[in-house]
């Protein structure tokens, strides 16, 4: 059934009986009236034939999100001018009035940062990468290196919120949410739309529940949380005396007495919670067979790290992304804490690289060996920047980075992107040169590569049609191959 | 009667009805009549004719007697009575109009245009100031609504042509909608899913079970364990029975990897059996309210080929499963991706099936399906592939020859198949390849390479062989939160890695690959315990060594109380948050951590009877990002009286170094000196006073986390 015209519906019935409850004089013949029958034609499956819109180049997403924000001048954006002016005060005119955190805007003096690493250029393509991800470099012909992201929030939530919903405030639903709405899920046995979180050990930040919540959209799209313990979904295998025959009569006649409730109640809710249900059911099978890292040959394990076997790390994470996401699941979220390096970022920054390096390479690598790679988009990035000039004490070789949101870089391999370098920041990597890429255009870019067209896509609440774009975005299409 | 009095109760009536009729009429599609207003509704047609009649003459009187009006009562009563009247139509109208499946768009142009006149006649009895000539223009519009919307009424109960001129062509009105609660139950919903999940197996061309479903009275006969309605009253019939059972049972229905009865659907049969398993109950005898009749009129039977796409490609519907999507690549497109998932579900019939849209499929994904060359002679029907996955499937790189034959298959995917450069070089002899994916164990990329360099034309994708490549093991897991040691405590080591050995020791000696005991079962520790583990495996560098140090808390104080206050942010439960049992883990926020940064941290433990210790231990957290240090020093002074304090030991702990990135709990000890007996012991932990330069907040004191203190 369909539970959007469904909604829309019950929600007449309830404004309707507690019209009459004020007293407009129809009572008696309100409690004549009993909810009505739905037989208006499946709303969602004429979603689903529209979309895609267009032909995708991009089936899947693995968003790697790199929590905290990782310093684009110690990775990807190289300037030789900060090493050369290593201390001296950032210009007036580069900063030109900007708002900083309340972290700096305090400090007196804003002394550049040179970067400690060595930086080299990789590829046909010449991206520059500092010697702190040797594997990631190695991968440079795949990535389309954005450089010139910026966005409007300055603080981690707000601006983690933006770059997963659109919006700095909550409750919009993620973008992934957005895309288990719009495109479904694949297998029918897994969520569309997975979330895996491990921590590294630099400075962290918190993740929410809130960034991969389905926002207005039926709760059915929200993310699941895949757990990092040794049992990636729990409780999923069932008690020694309970058998699938006997699981199976239970749900029914849980479902039974839920479509009771609903018939009476007619919250839908009730019947995502039905859907829930079953699609926990079919997990059982799915699940253990999917997330199992027993049969991964050694050669895998290796281009992974070994880590990849131990549990919750982002290691792990990324092989079980590829597994996921190669049996069929949507959007893959990860996310890793740790990048938040206000003070001591060069030895914070190794240990955070070490974690990331070599999976983010794997991942790519072995999508490609599998042919799975031109229909996967993988998506490395963090929520903003870090500034050019140091927090807190300067020294020779430590220093550690505020919040930037006026320029930083992303990269995304696969799933229809060209391979190569976008944007330019200046000679201090502080502001844009060109091509500048908002997070709304990277929204839109992103659907547009998973056959949406980011405007036509839209879900009306409380009487306005919302966009994971809102108003506004722009799809990159010199990023499109 | 007063004439005046029915006026007034006229126009509360009024003022009443025409609010709430507004109300329906919005929320109409929301309710739904029950059979007390549907019989009023069937009054409709009977009272409309009043207000028709009147309005009529109300129009009359306003255009051409505006100069002789009637006295101010009568009057009045002529217009609230005609306002009544179209209001009550209008009401009962709504009733009706739940009754039958009437035409939408016309029941919708009726209903409005019945309130509007409704709402005009309410009107009509307050303009009695206005100007003659508005007063005409407004009886016009009355009069044209009137007859407009009226016409529409008569439209749906006498049908399309009811007032227009007879043709000497008599057409069969295509358009008349079945009404669908004139069909029988079974008619309606139950023999279209038959015919559509059933029939194929149980039906005229194919009869297992010797059951036939494609008519009542083989529905009635039944199969070859009889009736499969029986046993209604017991809720046992067979045919609830079989579609009830799990997919995985051998005797569920439809057999697994057909396609499968949707929710509604067994919601519908199990209903229509419950009631009996009637063949000939119509939907409109059943209550407007009983879900079967719900269900079975909410049921739309799944297109058949032809029809609802908009670019006439078949329906996929019929053809995704749990386990299998079909899809078009996008809106409009014909062309069809096909993606298969889970081989222990696999089955060739999902594959045959597929013959029926074989010229539309253009992509095609089976990793990891058990597939033979059955199915490769299946696959190689399908003419159109372009993409083809066959990563980790059982077949041999010979069986792939056939594949050469689909001329239009550019991108293939083969890891996981044995290849070697000579089977490689056959199978891209005259193939139409241009991207091949592979990868396996014994795959040399140079020799690739050089077949890449030969064949120009295909580009061969060589997954990493990292055979060769040495790399570090990762350290076992320590999987025991708990390191407290309360009588005993059960201790398991995990490393995730096969054929990895993992070695340990609990003397304090770094475990070495040869002499060092193999883990092989979980360990029970007694006493105080260093438990340190490593990992080896031939062709991998050792794992770094992790240790964990187990505590028995052998000794509990009497009391205990601070000489110097925590700061408040982490001041715990008090001093008892020290001997609590409780670690604080990773998070010093908890509330399970004592902190200290001004002030040194200064405690007294006390007992009864003077009592000797051995060791003091304390559980610290480490993390210097947050300016958390190692604790610098700790002195333990012993009493007897609890007010002189005599010094019995200081221990002194390095600082960090710049490059440390530390963020870990860590065991501080200081031990007292044997013979030393006190009922008092006051210890004091210093922390770091200055951090150093190269330290962010250097010059300021930095944080010591304690949670525990174990004795003994």
């Amino acid at each position: 059934m369909n539970e959007f015209l469904e909604h829309g519906l019950n929600q007449n019935r309830r404004k309707f009986l507690s019209k009459l409850s004020l007293g407009i004089g129809g009572l008696a013949l309100g409690s004549l009236m009993v909810p009505g029958i739905f037989d208006a034609s499946n709303e969602e499956d004429l979603f689903a034939n529209v979309l895609p819109h267009f032909a995708p180049k991009a089936k899947r997403v693995i968003y790697l999100f790199q929590n905290g924000a990782p310093s684009q001048l110690d990775l990807y954006d190289y300037k030789p001018m900060l090493q050369k002016m290593h201390g001296e005060e950032l210009p007036a005119s580069i900063r030109n009035g900007q708002r900083l955190t309340g972290m700096t805007a305090g400090q007196a003096k804003f002394p550049l940062a040179g970067t400690k690493f060595n930086f080299a250029q990789h590829g046909a393509n010449g991206g520059w990468f500092s010697e702190s991800i040797p594997h990631i470099a190695s991968m440079s012909d795949e990535l389309c290196i954005i450089r010139s992201m910026y966005t409007e929030a300055i603080n981690h939530d707000p601006a983690l919120t933006f770059f997963q919903t659109g919006a700095q405030v909550g409750n919009r639903p993620s973008m992934g949410s957005w895309v288990s709405y719009g495109l479904g899920s694949e297998n029918k046995n897994l969520p569309a739309f997975c979330v895996l979180l491990s921590t590294g050990k630099g400075n962290g930040q918190g993740v929410y529940s809130k960034l991969w919540n389905n926002g207005f959209l039926d709760s059915i799209h929200q993310g699941v949380q895949f757990s990092s313990g040794e049992e990636p979904v729990k409780y999923l295998t069932d008690p020694e005396f309970i058998d699938r025959g006997d699981k199976r009569k239970i749900l029914d006649e849980i479902a039974s007495l839920n479509q009771e409730a609903y018939n009476n109640i007619g919250d839908p809710e009730i019947v995502t919670k039905i859907q829930q249900y079953e699609l926990a059911y079919r997990m059982q099978m799915a699940v253990p067979e999917i997330t199992s890292l027993q049969n991964e040959p050694e050669s895998i394990v290796k281009m992974y790290g070994p880590e990849c076997l131990a549990p919750g790390t982002y290691a792990a994470n990324c092989l079980l992304a590829r597994k996921l996401s190669e049996n069929g699941v949507r959007f893959v979220q990860l996310y890793h804490q740790g990048w938040d390096s206000h003070g001591n970022l060069p030895a914070e920054i190794i240990g955070q690289c070490k974690d990331v390096d070599r999976p983010s390479a794997a991942l790519i690598k072995d999508l490609k060996q599998r042919g799975l790679l031109d229909e996967t988009l993988v998506i490395w990035g963090g929520e903003f920047g870090r500034t050019n000039y140091c927090q807190g004490a300067l020294s020779k070789d430590n220093y550690g980075r505020d919040h930037h949101p006026r320029a930083f870089t992303i990269w995304m391999a696969g799933g229809g992107v060209k391979p190569g370098v976008y944007g330019e920041t200046d000679d201090f990597g502080y502001n844009i040169n060109s091509l500048p890429v908002h997070v709304h255009d990277f929204h839109a870019t992103v659907m547009h590569l998973m056959g949406i067209d980011h405007e036509k896509f839209t879900f009306k609440h409380q009487g306005r049609r919302f966009r994971l774009t809102d108003v506004a975005g722009k799809v990159v299409n010199e990023i499109i191959s | 009667m007063d004439i005046k009095k029915v006026n007034q109760w006229g126009e509360w009536f009024v003022w009443f009805l025409n609010p709430l009729l507004l109300l329906l009429a919005i929320y109409s599609e929301a309710s739904q009549s029950n059979n007390v207003l549907l019989w009023f509704g069937k009054m409709h047609p009977l009272v409309l004719h009043f207000p028709i009649v009147l309005g009529i003459a109300i129009v009359i009187y306003f255009l051409f007697f505006p100069n002789k009006p009637l006295e101010e009562n009568t009057e009045k009563l002529v217009l609230v009575g005609n306002a009544f009247m179209a209001s009550m139509v209008a009401l009962l109208g709504l009733f009706l109009s739940k009754q039958d499946a009437y035409d939408t768009d016309i029941l919708n142009l009726h209903k409005w245009g019945g309130l509007s006149i409704a709402l005009i006649s309410w009107l009509l009895i307050y303009i009695k100031n206005i100007s003659t000539s508005f007063k005409k223009l407004i009886a016009l519009c009355y009069l044209l609504a009137l007859l407009f919307f009226t016409h529409q009424g008569a439209l749906l109960t006498h049908g399309e042509n009811a007032l227009s001129i007879p043709t000497p062509e008599v057409k069969v009105a295509e358009d008349v909608k079945i009404i669908d609660s004139s069909l029988t139950v079974y008619e309606k919903a139950i023999a279209p899913i038959l015919a559509q999940k059933c029939v194929s197996c149980h039906g005229p061309e194919k009869v297992k079970g010797q059951l036939q479903l494609q008519s009542p009275e083989f529905i009635i006969k039944g199969g070859k364990n009889g009736n499969i309605l029986n046993g209604i009253q017991n809720e046992e019939a067979m045919l609830l029975q079989r579609i009830h059972l799990p997919n995985s049972d051998e005797k569920h229905m439809p057999p697994d990897g057909k396609l499968q009865l949707t929710l509604e659907e067994l919601t519908l049969l199990n209903k229509w059996v419950k009631a009996g398993g009637n063949f000939t109950k119509k939907i409109s005898e059943l209550a407007k309210t009983d879900s079967l009749a719900i269900l079975a009129m909410a049921y739309k039977a799944p297109a058949k080929g032809s029809g609802e796409n908009k670019n006439n490609a078949p329906d996929l519907k019929q053809y995704n499963s749990s386990y299998l999507t079909v899809n078009y690549l996008f809106n409009g497109s014909k062309d069809i991706e096909v993606n298969f998932f889970q081989g222990s579900f696999y089955k060739t019939e999902q594959l045959k099936n597929l013959e029926k849209i074989k010229d539309n499929i253009v992509s095609l994904n089976m990793q990891g399906m058990p597939i033979t060359k059955e199915d490769l002679a299946i696959i190689v029907q399908f003419t159109r592939l372009k993409k083809l996955n066959l990563n980790y499937t059982n077949l041999q790189i010979t069986d792939l020859q056939v594949l050469k034959n689909i001329s239009g298959l550019i991108n293939l995917s083969i890891c996981g198949i044995e290849v070697n450069q000579s089977s490689l070089k056959t199978l891209l002899e005259k193939a139409p390849f241009t991207e091949v994916h592979l990868w396996t164990n014994h795959s040399s990329e140079k020799e690739f390479q050089q077949l890449s360099a030969s064949n120009k034309k295909v580009k061969i994708i060589i997954g990493d062989n990292l055979d060769a490549e040495i790399i570090k093991l990762t350290s076992p897991i320590i999987d025991q939160d708990s390191s407290i040691i309360a009588g005993s405590l059960d201790v398991v080591i995990k490393h995730f890695l096969k054929g990895t050995v993992v070695r340990y020791t609990t003397d304090g000696t770094d475990p070495d690959s040869l002499s060092s005991p193999i883990y092989t079962k979980k360990l029970r520790f007694t006493k105080n315990t260093i438990l340190k583990t490593k990992a080896f495996k031939p062709g991998w560098i050792s794992s770094d060594m992790v240790q964990k140090t187990f505590y028995k808390s052998a000794i509990h104080p009497d009391t205990i109380y601070f000489v110097t206050n925590p700061d408040k942010k982490y001041a715990g439960i008090g001093a008892k948050t020290l001997i609590d049992y409780e670690l604080g883990e990773k998070n010093f926020s908890n509330g399970k951590w004592l902190a200290y940064k001004d002030a040194t941290m200064k405690f007294v433990i006390g007992f009864k009877q003077t009592r000797p210790l051995q060791t003091a231990y304390f559980n610290a957290f480490i993390d210097n990002g947050s300016y958390i240090f190692p604790i610098v020093s700790i002195m333990i002074e012993g009493s007897n009286d609890g007010k002189e304090f005599k010094k019995l030991n200081e221990a002194k702990f390095p600082s960090l170094k710049e490059t440390d990135v530390v963020r870990e709990n860590k065991s501080f000890s200081c031990s007292i000196p044997a013979g030393a007996s006190y009922k008092y012991y006051r210890f004091t932990l210093l922390n770091i006073k200055k951090l150093p330069t190269w330290h962010p907040g250097k010059g300021t004191p930095g944080w010591i986390f304690v949670d525990e203190l174990f004795l003994n």
